[in-house]
């Protein structure tokens, strides 16, 4: 399992949670990232990044209409906020005594549990496990991009299958969401635009 | 049948699968999902659909282009995404339907693993349970029944394994495989070939004839009015010879010409046929009543005539009147002469000018060379004795090739023959005497004589109405079936139609018949030349095929299969025709 944590738990739902993730951190998840919390001792909620939020304060409003600020008064401020940026994982999974499936966790997780990025045997398993089921989880949603998430993921998840010898996993996945959005002509388009203009060429091949 | 252990599912290679049903209903037709490219499959294949218990046989007969939403289908995005990525949308949005009109069921049994299974085959062994065969459909087969073209087994299960008098007419359009026909089922009922002209009706005809004389399953007699048949002829459009009959049965077959001295193609015939102005009766005057355009009166005069002369002599009697011809009597006036038809008229309580007017009318038959006062022999005694002992007839017209030859010889003759057939059928019922020959008469250009207006006269409407009675039975070979009496046609057995443009005739080939909305399309869209639809009693289904090419390649494949006599008790004939 990977021991890289992201940051700490701020609040949950049964449908996701949001991350509080120190600045040096916040090129560690990606948009579209599977992450994991632990929710009590054996059991596991996993999730994807869809959103990043980096708020504002009294400090960086003032900042950013001062005439003129020293370059390091920037960067202290950058580095020393005093509100945490903020990670939006959509729960798409749960694993329980070693079973994993693509269904919601009986509860969410506690506050301040701390978060981990997933190993890329992890994501083999997640996304290996089942027939894509947690891609529910994600076009349910009715506020998230969902085109720009799944082509995000595809495409990190596709590099992992890649390098494990299973080339043909982004086709796989891209054929259940056509089949998923086959009567919905405009998320279909959207999703498959995103798709292509993420994964480029020769993915199919 | 399946073997121990097996299941069904594989039974069919995934390979072989074409779709599955996703609708339908029994009165309409059931609707496939295909999972084949749409070219894979074509109007009028013939395919399985295979539940549990029941395979179901149909006949695709519309492929519809549908899409998940109308957008998928009318935008073109394989310009907007790489050809591959939208491949695999179109693959998943963009389907087509096949509609599929279901026409027979055969029971499989229970699953062929379970015990239950050889309860069921154990049933059948011990004759506790019926054998299965194809039934009409009664029920409709679940959603996603698994759908196949039809094997080669398939066809042979439902119309005929090659045996004793099943007769290969053509294949399946796609697969190629043998669709026989069978021929003893073919002549219990009166049957036509249609087609509009060059589609390859006289070949299919030809085909046809040439398996009913080498199985010797009847007698054939062939009103050959454009002389065809008998002796070796030169394709109108190829150029190509084209064998006749008799050359490749030359002593089965015997080619009758009509008239002295006539020459069939340049050739002899066997011998020529002469009719005796004995054996024409008013009836057969009647039935001209078209072509020579008789008045309302005719009946009349005919009646009289028959009085006057009598059955045999009335023809030869008026035929020797003469019209017009007057004598002065002993007050110098003058009277019609004694030999005039006035006269006879006048004595006879007959409206003179009517009775000169049939005179007139009827010229053109006084004057046909082959109707004589006394032939050199009995041709028409010597027609039914060759018919009877089971050779083949093509009378040929030769030269008297007019609508009132062929109306006049081919209704007289037939009168005769069917009046011998049912003396003889009488005789086998009531005294057990030797079982009558099944006797097949071929009609061409059969409108003439079974349109409408004429169809209660002939003798062939009434052989196409009682069926098989007895023992004989119409070919009917026509260009333009709605012109052919209504009621004739609903009664055809074994209808083979090539390619038909006009709406009429469809409606017409379709009468009667089950699925005819369907039909229809098919019959408008057959291929000309090559392709025919088989249709009505004598076939299990309605099946579009590509029909035999008469070439050496079937006279050697006919001649090998060798001969093959219908072998049938009496008892069990007696039952057939529903004695």
């Amino acid at each position: 399992m990977s021991e890289i944590y992201i940051g700490r738990m701020l609040r949950s739902g049964m449908s996701g949670f949001v991350v509080g993730c120190q600045v040096e951190k916040i090129d560690v998840p990606t948009f579209g990232s599977l992450v994991r919390a632990p929710v009590g001792d054996h059991a596991q909620v996993y999730g994807l990044v869809h959103d990043l939020h980096v708020d504002d304060d009294g400090l960086v409003r003032h900042l950013a209409t001062a005439p003129e600020v020293e370059p390091s008064t920037i960067q202290d401020a950058q580095a020393n906020r005093n509100i945490p940026v903020e990670i939006s994982v959509l729960s798409v999974g749960y694993q329980k005594e070693g079973a994993l499936r693509h269904v919601l966790p009986p509860r969410p997780p506690l506050s301040l549990d701390l978060i981990y990025m997933c190993s890329p045997s992890e994501i083999l398993s997640f996304t290996s496990q089942g027939r894509f089921g947690y891609f529910r989880h994600i076009l349910r949603q009715e506020d998230i991009p969902h085109a720009e998430l799944l082509a995000a993921h595809i495409a990190q998840s596709h590099k992992v299958h890649q390098q494990q010898g299973d080339p043909l996993w982004a086709k796989k996945a891209v054929e259940e969401l056509i089949l998923l959005l086959q009567d919905d002509y405009q998320k279909l388009t959207s999703l498959l635009g995103a798709v292509q203009d993420t994964l480029g060429e020769g993915w199919l091949a | 049948m399946e073997k121990d252990g097996w299941h069904r599912e594989d039974m069919v290679e995934e390979t072989n699968l074409i779709g599955y049903v996703v609708r339908g209903s029994l009165k309409d037709h059931l609707k496939v999902r295909l999972t084949v490219p749409s070219v894979d499959v074509q109007e009028g294949s013939f395919v399985v659909l295979e539940s549990d218990q029941w395979l179901f046989y149909g006949l695709v007969t519309d492929l519809q282009l549908g899409a998940t939403e109308d957008r998928f289908a009318e935008e073109r995005n394989e310009r907007r995404f790489s050809p591959d990525l939208a491949g695999m949308m179109h693959e998943k949005t963009l389907y087509t339907d096949l509609e599929v009109l279901p026409t027979l069921m055969l029971e499989r049994g229970p699953d062929p693993g379970s015990a239950a299974y050889q309860d069921w085959l154990e049933g059948i062994e011990s004759g506790n349970r019926d054998q299965p065969r194809p039934i009409p459909v009664k029920t409709v087969p679940p959603h996603h029944t698994r759908v196949r073209m039809a094997s080669e087994g398939d066809i042979a299960e439902i119309f005929g394994k090659e045996k004793k008098g099943n007769f290969v007419i053509g294949e399946t359009r796609e697969g190629a495989h043998p669709v026989r026909i069978d021929l003893h089922k073919f002549i219990q009922r009166s049957s036509g070939i249609f087609g509009a002209t060059g589609t390859g009706k006289s070949f299919l005809t030809r085909i046809m004839l040439a398996g009913l004389i080498q199985f010797d399953t009847a007698s054939v007699l062939v009103f050959d009015m454009h002389n065809e048949y008998g002796f070796d002829d030169t394709a109108s459009d190829t150029g190509e010879r084209v064998i006749g009959l008799k050359t490749k049965f030359p002593s089965k077959v015997r080619v009758v010409g009509l008239g002295k001295g006539a020459q069939i193609r340049g050739q002899s015939p066997d011998f020529n046929l002469e009719i005796p102005m004995s054996a024409i009766q008013p009836t057969d005057i009647m039935l001209l009543q078209r072509e020579l355009n008789l008045r309302e009166t005719t009946p009349t005069t005919l009646d009289a005539l028959l009085k006057s002369f009598g059955r045999e002599g009335w023809f030869r009697a008026f035929r020797a009147m003469s019209v017009g011809q007057l004598v002065e009597d002993e007050d110098g006036r003058k009277i019609p002469a004694l030999d005039s038809v006035a006269y006879w008229a006048n004595e006879n309580g007959v409206n003179v000018m009517a009775a000169e007017a049939l005179h007139n009318k009827l010229r053109r038959v006084f004057n046909s060379p082959y109707i004589v006062e006394e032939p050199a022999s009995d041709g028409i005694q010597e027609i039914v004795k060759m018919l009877e002992a089971g050779g083949h007839v093509v009378l040929s017209f030769g030269k008297h090739e007019s609508d009132l030859d062929y109306l006049l010889v081919s209704n007289l003759l037939t009168r005769k023959i069917r009046e011998r057939w049912e003396w003889r059928t009488n005789q086998f019922r009531s005294s057990g005497k030797e079982e009558p020959r099944p006797l097949v008469v071929v009609v061409e250009e059969a409108h003439k004589l079974l349109n409408p207006e004429m169809a209660s006269q002939t003798t062939f409407s009434t052989i196409a109405r009682e069926l098989r009675k007895y023992y004989v039975t119409v070919l009917i070979i026509d260009q333009r079936p709605s012109q052919i009496y209504d009621e004739v046609m609903s009664q055809l057995g074994t209808r083979i139609s090539g390619w038909l443009g006009d709406e009429d005739d469809i409606r017409a080939v379709l009468s009667g018949l089950a699925g005819r909305q369907v039909l229809r399309g098919m019959l408008s869209r057959l291929q000309p030349k090559e392709e025919v639809l088989l249709l009505g009693w004598g076939v299990p289904m309605p099946l579009p095929i590509r029909s035999r090419r008469y070439d050496e390649t079937f006279w050697k494949a006919l001649k090998e299969g060798g001969k093959e006599v219908s072998e049938q008790s009496p008892e069990t004939s007696i039952e057939e025709l529903g004695f």
